[in-house]
């Protein structure tokens, strides 16, 4: 999943700082009163809270347990065997899993890589006192409220080697076609392209929330010092911008490590598991293999990989509330 | 003089040129899934592409043929409507005390609501499958609504907090101190102030509820399908059929793009206003 989640716009709130301001304090008062102004924040907090923990506990507790026992769809009606660690000693000493560990690696850090650079320099552009600069702006955004499926499907389209848009265009210009999303070498950069052109902007409206946040003054100290414009974006911007830059470079991994719809729609992980991430690889063993035992122990070590990155985000952002 | 002059104008050049291929850049795939949606069957593959054309509705025409299309375009509706609106009461509330109570651990607990929002979906699709099998809710519309629900309440609460922290509390004030209790003051004085961020919230929230395909495809067959499952239903066994395709994807975005254009102002607006932290 990338491009238009949740969490892209949880990001920018997050980086909006929103304090809890102090509630208006009413006359003191005695026993229950006190303990009624006491419960105040539990009765409007804890009904979210309750929900999530009712959809979520269970069935993450359940997986776990399942993540230890064999579960398939010809044996479970016999009964789901207990089979202690044995489903993640079978994980790792599986070709296929490792291949798909390594993939995911290569994608979010190349596709995060090269989103952080093309939308540092977007940011940087939009920065400008521009001419229609929100509608521009606006129509930059675009790509990631698109529906997953559909981008993946016209992506697929134009990326297709006959008759594709996309080899067309290099044709004219006097290059060779590209078998984008047959050929395993290139099917990887085919799907990190189009993750790109789907994710880019909205890494650039958060980098551009940033800059306009920042102070005037060592700017114009480093203009009057005869500082080029680049030495200050290295010196002044990018310090400055240090933490902005590490919650979405975080919160950009988080989104591309999971990544599912786009790519199984372009590639469904082919060919020859070129482009098969860990949610893929766990669709095949949960939802056509039907060994769920063995995907839920897949699925712990995802969770595992995504609280070690959260960890460092909430360290991050505990830093940046003080 | 002069050369700064015209240095500086060769760079406003550039920099407008650098943008507008960005915007044509970001719109061309979606204009070219349009375009092709009005192409007749014998264009849609032809090389070179043929730009100016008789447009034709024939595609429409399939897409909506059997009836089926509506009633998966409904069911991507009362799904999308129903998870936002509990998302939307329920992180209101949540919002809210995040906001008006600093109390300790404030921000821990709020940082901790992200966690189901982080979840890989494919993690917890695979036990919900199960449970959702053993309590017969597979393929009904609420086994989507109930898991639309993880994501969607901590984004409700997450842009309702910063909304209502944007509510000055000296109105609240003034409403208690004339009689109002505290549950008074929030409906009758923050809930409207806050209203337009909180319909911007309930607007992203359908959006993503609209877009999602993981759930969708893994929790419902037949009766509670859902658009984005119904488009991938045009890649048949014999044949990609990329007209319907293009008609049924470019039906399924059109709403998105005008409900994102209308929440995107809003949020931008937010975003300059308030003081971001880097």
């Amino acid at each position: 999943m990338t491009g238009l989640t949740p969490s892209s716009y949880i990001c920018l709130s997050i980086m909006k700082s929103a304090e809890a301001t102090a509630p208006p304090v009413p006359a003191p008062g005695r026993g229950w009163l006190v303990f009624k102004r006491r419960m105040e924040p539990v009765f409007f907090i804890s009904p979210a809270f309750i929900v999530i923990a009712i959809i979520l506990v269970y069935p993450l507790g359940y997986s776990l347990w399942l993540s230890f026992h064999e579960w398939t769809l010809r044996g479970f009606r016999q009964g789901v065997p207990f089979v202690g660690l044995q489903n993640y000693v079978d994980l790792f000493s599986n070709p296929d899993f490792l291949n798909s560990l390594r993939i995911t690696a290569s994608f979010v850090i190349l596709a995060v890589g090269i989103e952080f650079f093309l939308g540092m320099g977007l940011a940087l552009l939009l920065n400008h006192d521009l001419r229609g600069r929100h509608f521009m702006r606006a129509m930059v955004l675009l790509p990631m409220m698109c529906t997953n499926v559909v981008i993946g499907l016209t992506w697929r389209l134009l990326l297709n080697y006959e008759f594709g848009l996309v080899n067309y265009y290099l044709g004219v210009l006097g290059m060779e076609p590209i078998e984008w999303l047959s050929k395993p070498a290139m099917a990887l950069p085919a799907v990190i392209l189009v993750d790109v052109w789907n994710t880019t902007s909205f890494v650039a409206l958060l980098l551009l929330a940033g800059l306009q946040a920042l102070p005037e003054e060592p700017f114009e100290a480093a203009r009057i010092d005869g500082a080029s414009a680049w030495q200050s974006f290295v010196r002044i911007t990018l310090p400055l911008l240090r933490q902005t830059i590490l919650v979405v470079l975080l919160w950009r991994m988080i989104d591309t490590f999971r990544i599912f719809d786009v790519i199984y729609l372009l590639t469904a992980g082919g060919p020859a598991r070129a482009t098969e991430t860990v949610s893929i690889y766990v669709y095949r063993y949960g939802f056509q293999s039907f060994n769920l035992g063995y995907a839920s122990a897949a699925s712990y070590i995802m969770i595992l990989v995504m609280l070690v990155i959260a960890a460092a985000m909430a360290r991050l952002m505990g830093r940046i509330e003080n | 003089m002069n050369r700064y002059r015209a240095w500086r104008l060769i760079k406003s050049i550039l920099i407008y040129l650098a943008v507008i291929l960005a915007v044509i850049l970001s719109l061309a795939p979606i204009l070219y899934l349009f375009i092709t949606s009005f192409k007749p069957a014998e264009l849609t593959f032809a090389i070179p592409p043929v730009w100016v054309f008789t447009p034709t509705l024939q595609n429409y025409r399939d897409v909506f043929a059997g009836g089926t299309f509506t009633k998966y375009f409904s069911n991507s509706f009362i799904v999308a409507t129903t998870t936002t609106l509990i998302a939307l009461v329920l992180g209101s509330f949540a919002g809210y005390g995040f906001a008006r109570y600093p109390f300790r651990g404030n921000y821990a607990l709020r940082l901790g609501s992200l966690l189901p929002q982080m979840l890989p979906p494919i993690t917890i699709i695979v036990p919900l499958y199960v449970l959702f099998n053993l309590m017969n809710l597979i393929d009904t519309q609420w086994a989507l609504i109930v898991s639309y629900l993880t994501f969607s309440i901590p984004l409700s609460i997450w842009m309702a907090t910063g909304f209502f922290a944007d509510v000055p509390v000296e109105l609240e004030e003034s409403a208690m101190i004339d009689g109002c209790s505290r549950l008074g003051a929030f409906f009758r004085i923050s809930v409207p102030i806050a209203a337009p961020g909180l319909a911007a919230t309930a607007i992203l929230s359908f959006i993503y509820c609209w877009n999602e395909f993981l759930y969708a495809v893994i929790l419902t067959g037949r009766d509670a399908r859902t658009l984005p499952v119904t488009i991938t239903s045009f890649m048949t066994n014999r044949a990609i059929l990329w007209g319907r395709i293009a008609a049924s994807g470019s039906l399924v975005l059109l709403p998105v793009l005008v409900f994102a254009i209308i929440a995107q102002r809003y949020l931008v607006r937010g975003l300059s206003r308030g003081a971001v932290k880097g």
